[in-house]
């Protein structure tokens, strides 16, 4: 076992240290700038340039760890980092500064209905979407059923996905998502979707899941569900790490920041 | 960018994998990530991407992979028309119908994985954003799901020249022909589909040079129609000494032309470098720049 994974015994599932994300602002650079460029060096061209140059930083110096065995709620407003934290966790983008350690795999369920193609049947999306993820078709296939059972969609396995509902949609999604095997499991803001009985459902797998030693990150707006299903809570404002505790404690000051004087 | 995974790991009822034992990967900034054997463990992934391909080509389709047939026939008998009818090509040798044939297959694969390959990625954007799938599989696996396009016309090539007398039994070598053409096929698309990420002119730039790329490759006339400049044109075309070569294994007497298939060699190891080079390059910003 590597050095500084334990720490009280516990194993780091996820830790970040000076993590930061760059994004270009605007559009990438057209043909005619480039143009304009080439045939008079001045005036024009350069002060785009300056604008275009600018980089906005979704992230910046990030700091943190989670254990495997906790759920780890995100909250922040829009454009605070969140999602862009999950997608590198995921590994779907690289920061630009710093390093992220992640231990295990991770299923990220970062969009409901993602990369399901329209014309395959649940199954065959449930086939893509792992493949897609690196889980051998072994262990594909003998999950299919808990997948199934999961989403309640025995009778609708073998019919196109163009022809769900959005609620068999989102039902299908939670079902890969809670019934495929990883050892991360990221949700961002995904459970907003899910009906009633379903939600509970949902909930119940999410306490599973870190009670059996799996790490989660979750992603909501809705406060009471973070309550409910979080340990800990990080709270990111404009890509920087604002606040990382108790959830209760953390949940606490960014409501009083949030709901204004008045209240 | 994928963790190693056993199998047996997740074979039990419970889907629980030990958390103690699995891996750290350490994600940090990179101007590139993937490595070439990473191109081998994605077999899995592009046999079920391409099978997704296939299958979504013809669903709700009436006549279904009946257009494999179609597309070639079609093509063919425009050739029949405008270098037989109209301007009256001679081929040296062999007979006109499986020499068309034979450069139909080629064309009529390349064609179709251009296509869908040059779009491919595009076509997967939600998963290249949001999971960490590998990017390669999807260019890969669109030429893959192209080759039924090739089988079917080679088959019809093959067919004309036994009925025509022709067939050699060098016929034996065209799966090194189709290996040839795969690598350079996928090369292109590995360019292709990674520029249409950030650029989108490529996707109305495609039909255009599908369609002149027709003309610049011997598929319905021979070399030897063709003055000495234009020819050295065609010649530095990559297909064109594919195309020569498969001529070679399938048709008796057919001589073909060794410049083109020299240049053909080597624009294809020259091209299968470089798309590797390029999308490996473009491969950590694909899900912000998509």
């Amino acid at each position: 076992m590597p050095t500084g994974t334990h720490t009280n015994g516990r194993i780091a599932a996820v830790s970040a240290q000076g993590l930061t994300k760059r994004y270009r602002l605007g559009e990438h650079r057209g043909l005619m700038l480039t143009l304009q460029r080439w045939l008079n060096n001045s005036g024009a061209y350069h002060n785009r340039r300056d604008e275009l140059g600018q980089r906005f930083a979704a992230l910046s110096d990030v700091n943190f760890t989670c254990y495997s065995g906790e759920a780890i709620g995100i909250v922040g407003t829009n454009g605070s980092g969140k999602s862009t934290l999950l997608q590198i966790m995921a590994g779907t983008t690289l920061p630009s500064d710093g390093e992220m350690r992640v231990r295990g795999h991770v299923v990220p369920l970062l969009a409901v209905g993602l990369g399901f193609h329209p014309e395959l049947t649940g199954r065959e999306n449930v086939r893509l979407f792992a493949a897609a993820l690196g889980i051998p078709s072994v262990a594909t296939e003998g999950r299919m059923d808990a997948v199934t059972a999961f989403s309640e969609l025995d009778q609708h396995m073998d019919t196109p996905v163009k022809r769900y509902s959005s609620g068999m949609l989102s039902r299908l999604s939670f079902g890969i998502a809670m019934q495929l095997p990883a050892e991360i499991y990221a949700f961002d803001e995904v459970l907003a979707v899910a009906d009633g009985e379903f939600k509970l459902r949902c909930l119940d797998a999410i306490d599973g899941l870190h009670k059996s030693g799996r790490t989660v990150m979750f992603v909501s707006h809705d406060l009471d569900l973070v309550a409910d299903v979080c340990h800990r809570v990080m709270w990111l404002e404009k890509g920087t790490l604002r606040e990382f505790g108790p959830a209760a404690q953390v949940l606490e000051s960014y409501q009083r920041e949030h709901a204004g004087p008045t209240s | 960018m994928t963790t190693e995974l056993q199998a047996d790991r997740y074979l039990d009822a419970t889907g629980l994998a030990p958390v103690e034992t699995s891996a750290e990967r350490v994600i940090r900034p990179a101007k590139r990530r993937l490595r070439l054997r990473d191109l081998l463990r994605e077999g899995p992934v592009i046999r079920v991407v391409a099978a997704r391909d296939f299958r979504v080509k013809y669903k709700q389709s009436l006549l279904g992979p009946i257009w494999l047939v179609v597309q070639p026939l079609a093509l063919l008998i425009g050739f029949l028309i405008a270098f037989r009818g109209l301007a009256d090509v001679q081929t040296v040798d062999v007979p006109y119908l499986p020499f068309a044939l034979v450069g139909l297959s080629v064309w009529a694969f390349f064609q179709a994985a251009m296509m869908v390959g040059t779009l491919s990625l595009i076509a997967a954007s939600t998963y290249i954003r949001f999971t960490p799938c590998p990017r390669p599989a999807f260019p890969i696996a669109s030429v893959t799901a192209s080759l039924p396009a090739f089988g079917v016309t080679a088959l019809g090539a093959l067919v004309a020249a036994a009925a025509w007398g022709c067939l050699s039994p060098r016929a034996l070598l065209i799966p090194i022909g189709l290996v040839w053409l795969f690598v350079l096929t996928v090369g292109i698309v590995a360019i292709s589909s990674s520029v249409a990420v950030r650029y989108r002119d490529i996707v109305n730039v495609l039909p255009l040079l599908l369609q002149v790329g027709l003309f610049v490759a011997p598929v319905g006339y021979p070399l030897t129609e063709l003055s000495t400049k234009i020819r050295t044109i065609v010649e530095l075309n990559p297909l064109t000494g594919i195309m020569e070569g498969l001529r070679w294994m399938v048709l008796s007497g057919y001589d073909p032309s060794l410049t083109a298939i020299g240049l053909s060699v080597g624009g294809t190891a020259l091209i299968a470098f470089g798309g590797w080079q390029l999308f490996s390059r473009l491969e950590p910003t694909m899900a912000d720049d998509i």
